[in-house]
């Protein structure tokens, strides 16, 4: 029985909502992923944060699209934080060799990638290790010298972050602005509605009341 | 790989000889170079179909046609400041590896062998090298991809701002 309940409000909800999405999304442009990302997660939380609205009108649907493609901002600049560091610890590596003769970048790089996922190769692994000893350091060594090294661009990243909280905080103000715009306009319609029906009662009663 | 490198030092030389675009399509080409994003460009959406539709959809919410023409423009300049935003992202300055990797110092020889050509002097060499030199350390203080992609981001930062203050403002006005 409560399956029946959540089945019925999902398709009350959603239905007018994915009509005004789509009627929208050729202005606001479709949502840009990048080829790693996944559109469903990105649609599902659109459709969970438009769930959040009862009745949200199309201003609406285009500021909580443009809130969740926010949130998906924030998610690609945590990640990239973590391959800041990675860049600045393949950096580090690659100069490990002697002062004329450095290591490729971009092999250290992808190798490097490979034994911190856990997906390395046997030679992948050996010669990560090998270059860490050459350069007497542990990885956690490595790591607290490559956020050394890449403190200025995670703190760009830390700035990129913030002005998407900063974008949210003002979006979240506008759609609250226009949810009470709303509520306050049907309040008003209802009121005035009530109005009329008590004088047209009045009006019926006073009719009635006059002598014929 | 010698060959390569050769090669590739010719060409830069070369290009350093040259004096710029002479016709004017050419001039204008190059006038366009530096663009990054053209967000500092005033642009008009009002004569859009996307402004149009949009104002008539908000118009259904009960706004007054000003506020409408306010929202409808603030919210697509949101949205061009965002699509810059996507493409800087993903468009960064590509790292030039073969300044980044190449040797200066095991570079001299060809280089004084260039040279020898035209009759140049060692100090002639020597500021060739020193050239090399300085935007080799150009490069490498850019760092990678992601370093450059952050540092190009960041500065669309100010941009966001007055676009997403903007919008806040003209929803909230009424």
């Amino acid at each position: 029985m409560p399956y029946n309940i959540h089945f019925s409000i999902d398709v009350v909800i959603f239905m007018p909502v994915d009509h005004k999405v789509s009627s929208l999304l050729p202005f606001l442009s479709s949502p840009k992923l990048l080829p790693d990302e996944s559109e469903a997660e990105f649609q599902s939380g659109l459709q969970s944060l438009l769930s959040e609205l009862d009745n949200p009108s199309p201003l609406a649907v285009a500021l909580i699209s443009q809130l969740n493609e926010s949130l998906w901002w924030i998610k690609r600049h945590t990640v990239d934080k973590e391959l800041l560091l990675h860049e600045a610890m393949a950096r580090l590596l690659s100069k490990a060799g002697s002062y004329t003769e450095t290591y490729d970048n971009r092999k250290v790089s992808e190798a490097l990638e490979h034994y911190l996922d856990g997906s390395a190769h046997k030679d992948e692994a050996e010669w990560i290790d090998e270059i860490l000893s050459e350069s007497k350091l542990t990885l956690s060594d490595l790591r607290v010298r490559a956020f050394k090294d890449a403190a200025k661009h995670i703190k760009m990243v830390d700035d990129l972050i913030h002005r998407q909280h900063q974008t949210i905080r003002h979006l979240q103000r506008s759609i609250d602005s226009i949810d009470y715009k709303s509520r306050l306009i049907k309040r008003m319609d209802l009121e005035l509605a009530a109005l009329e029906s008590r004088q047209s009662v009045k009006g019926a009663l006073t009719l009635d009341a006059k002598p014929s | 790989m010698t060959q390569n490198l050769r090669r590739n030092l010719a060409n830069r030389c070369n290009a350093l000889k040259s004096t710029g675009p002479r016709s004017v399509t050419g001039k204008w080409a190059s006038s366009q170079n530096s663009r990054k994003h053209g967000l500092n460009s005033i642009p008009s959406f009002e004569s859009s179909i996307e402004y149009q539709t949009l104002v008539d959809l908000i118009a259904e919410e009960g706004f007054s046609a000003f506020v409408c023409a306010d929202i409808a423009s603030s919210l697509l300049n949101y949205r061009r400041v965002m699509d810059a935003y996507y493409d800087t992202y993903t468009n960064p300055e590509p790292v030039n590896e073969f300044m980044r990797d190449m040797s200066v110092k095991g570079s001299m020889p060809i280089f004084r062998e260039m040279l020898r050509e035209s009759g140049s002097e060692l100090g002639d060499v020597r500021n060739m090298a020193a050239f090399f030199a300085g935007m080799q350390r150009q490069e490498r203080h850019k760092g990678g991809p992601i370093s450059r992609r952050t540092t190009d981001t960041h500065k669309l930062i100010r941009y966001q701002r007055n676009g997403i203050a903007r919008l806040s403002k003209a929803v909230r006005q009424d």
